[in-house]
């Protein structure tokens, strides 16, 4: 018989895989930090974790770009510079949500295909991911952007089936990973089938919110003059906060600092927003997207648009959760397609 | 090549921005001696006349004295720097500018409607004159501070804060009191800068810093806290704690019950 690429965990055994995961890297999982967030924080063990969490606000792309950081000191007297290191140490993100996981893929394509980011690509590599299966709320439709399930992009993925996890296999270091932990891990029951049946079956049902995507690029190409730009536009905020928490957003801002000797100094990256003001202005003064409607267009377009067959967006709801404004994105696409008035 | 000489000038306000300069304890000495220092009220008693390279001025213009000062400041200065806001939006001063004149809040004050020492309606420096930049902050940050001197002695602009402190915020993980807790915070508004030190400990910002400039949405954030079950009057004081002499462009929103 070939060796089955799925295994079960009972709930009760994942401490100690968790415990035994501390040889692999430092964890971090997602933890509540606040009445509505969550974060990937750094944990001892996974009791420290909420493992049945809906979102953090941040998604764990911050662990591959970070939101603010330096990326070289220079000298000029001594004409050198030194750049930062990518890595400190191997990570292992702990319970990353399959919606996070498809948008860490095209993440790795924009940073890792035509150039090479060297940051995101060292820190991908030192890092294992081992997703987890979700509830919905009422901000989630990834299942309309069919993002709702992870083909690729982690090591191990675990299905909550109950009183244990139906573990499913991503990666050769995944694969290395049971191996290792072979004591932990079971062979798959007729009864665990039929448990992720089920579990599968209510998970699906139990998503209130969709977004018919067919189509939905060519109508909004065809919406460029559509009033809803103007109507939404007005309740913006052009706080940023929407791109801020995207997982798949990847604009980033560079500056330059010199130190007061005049000599050394440090070049900083952080993550940037399309909706702030700046983000259009050009040399000369011209901005291309001076309003808060041309930006939230540019944003709605940008997030609707295909990449590498799926959307530029992967239905996490954190937009529309985090929006102080509660701009709903899924409802200004249900305007655009005519669903809603 | 001769040090620039460098002014840094109080009008009427707590001098807190100076303050702030002192502060810079690590870097002070290192500071100050990149420059030849003309003016610097709260460090030092030595004054000399002439050209300035370089001129820092906090406080409003809240005197015929000051507005004099300015003016002769102004005069002999290369570049001129309003530091924090006070000079640039005219700060706590000017809260009630629009809402009450200078005769009445002199009445309620001091017993006089005219006439109590050479008292104008308190109006940041911009009003006046023109300025080259503007560091924000009440009071300003010593990092943005010292990053402005060392942009300047470098050749180049201060660097400036073209966001809202959302943004710091979010680059910080700091949950939204907005979103969470219905706070009417102004953090969308205000420029950041502070690294969202007040959202950092749970509380909403009170706009110290002033707003993003060429912000267009004044009119949305009143919006979402008078549907948040704020009153007009609690936003109008919100907003003027700090922004009260934006006047009609920043408290526009207010027109409307």
């Amino acid at each position: 018989m070939t060796e089955s690429l799925y295994k079960v965990i009972t709930k009760e055994e994942l401490s100690q895989f968790g415990y035994a995961l501390r040889e692999t890297g430092t964890i971090y999982a997602p933890v509540k930090t606040s009445k509505e967030s969550h974060s990937f924080k750094q944990v001892d063990t996974l009791t420290e974790a909420d493992l049945e969490y809906h979102r953090t606000m941040i998604p764990p792309k911050k662990f591959f770009i970070s939101p603010k950081e330096t990326i070289f000191t220079f000298n000029k007297e001594k004409e050198e510079y030194n750049e930062t290191p990518a890595v400190n140490e191997p990570l292992v993100l702990f319970g990353v949500h399959p919606c996070d996981i498809n948008a860490l893929n095209l993440l790795a394509k924009v940073y890792l295909e035509s150039f090479t980011d060297k940051y995101y690509s060292e820190r991908r590599e030192n890092t294992t991911i081992i997703g987890i299966s979700c509830t919905p709320d009422e901000y989630c439709f990834c299942k309309s952007t069919g993002t709702d399930y992870a083909r690729e992009g982690f090591e191990l993925f675990l299905h909550d089936i109950g009183d244990r996890y139906l573990v499913r296999v991503g990666s050769l270091k995944g694969y290395n990973l049971l191996q290792k932990h072979a004591s932990l891990f079971r062979e798959v029951t007729e009864e665990d089938l039929s448990l992720y049946r089920q579990a599968e079956k209510k998970r699906l049902a139990s998503f209130t919110k969709s977004l018919e995507m067919s189509g939905l690029q060519d109508m909004l190409d065809m919406s460029y003059n559509s009033p809803i730009w103007e109507e939404y536009g007005e309740k913006c905020l052009c706080c940023g906060s929407c791109n801020l928490v995207c997982p798949r957003c990847r604009c980033y801002d560079v500056q330059d600092y010199i130190d007061l000797n005049l000599n050394t100094g440090q070049r900083e990256r952080k993550w940037y927003s399309c909706m702030l003001k700046e983000h259009g202005l050009v040399a000369g003064g011209h901005n291309f997207r001076a309003t808060s409607a041309e930006r939230l267009r540019n944003r709605v377009n940008c997030k609707g648009s295909l990449k590498e067959d799926m959307t530029n967006c992967v239905g996490c709801g954190r937009c529309s959760a985090y929006c102080p404004a509660g701009i709903d994105y899924v409802e200004i696409l249900q305007k655009i397609r005519g669903d809603i008035e | 090549m001769s040090k620039p000489k460098l002014g840094i000038f109080s009008l009427t306000g707590c001098g807190g921005d100076q303050l702030q300069i002192l502060n810079m304890e690590d870097q002070l000495l290192d500071l100050v001696s990149r420059f030849d220092i003309v003016d610097f009220q709260e460090g030092s008693s030595r004054k000399v006349d002439g050209d300035i390279d370089i001129a820092f001025v906090e406080g409003t213009v809240s005197t015929e004295h000051d507005l004099k000062k300015l003016k002769e400041i102004r005069a002999r200065s290369n570049v001129l720097i309003a530091l924090g806001n006070c000079a640039i939006e005219g700060c706590i001063q000017s809260m009630r500018n629009g809402e009450t004149t200078l005769s009445e809040r002199l009445k309620d004050v001091y017993g006089v409607e005219e006439g109590f020492f050479d008292a104008k309606l308190s109006k940041p420096i911009t009003e006046y004159v023109d300025v080259e930049f503007s560091i924000p902050g009440c009071p300003v940050e010593k990092e943005e501070t010292l990053r402005g001197i060392t942009s300047l002695l470098h050749g180049d602009s201060p660097p400036y804060y073209s966001y809202p402190v959302c943004v710091e915020c979010k680059l910080n993980e700091y949950p939204c009191v907005i979103v969470e807790e219905g706070k009417p915070c102004l953090g969308p508004l205000i420029r950041a800068g502070c690294n969202a030190r007040c959202p950092s400990l749970g509380l909403d910002c009170i706009g110290c810093r002033g707003p993003v400039e060429g912000a267009e949405n004044f009119a949305a954030e009143y919006q979402m806290l008078l549907d948040k079950g704020y009153t007009k009057q609690d936003i109008m004081n919100r907003l003027r704690v700090f922004c009260g002499e934006l006047g009609d462009d920043f408290l526009g929103g207010g027109d409307d019950e």
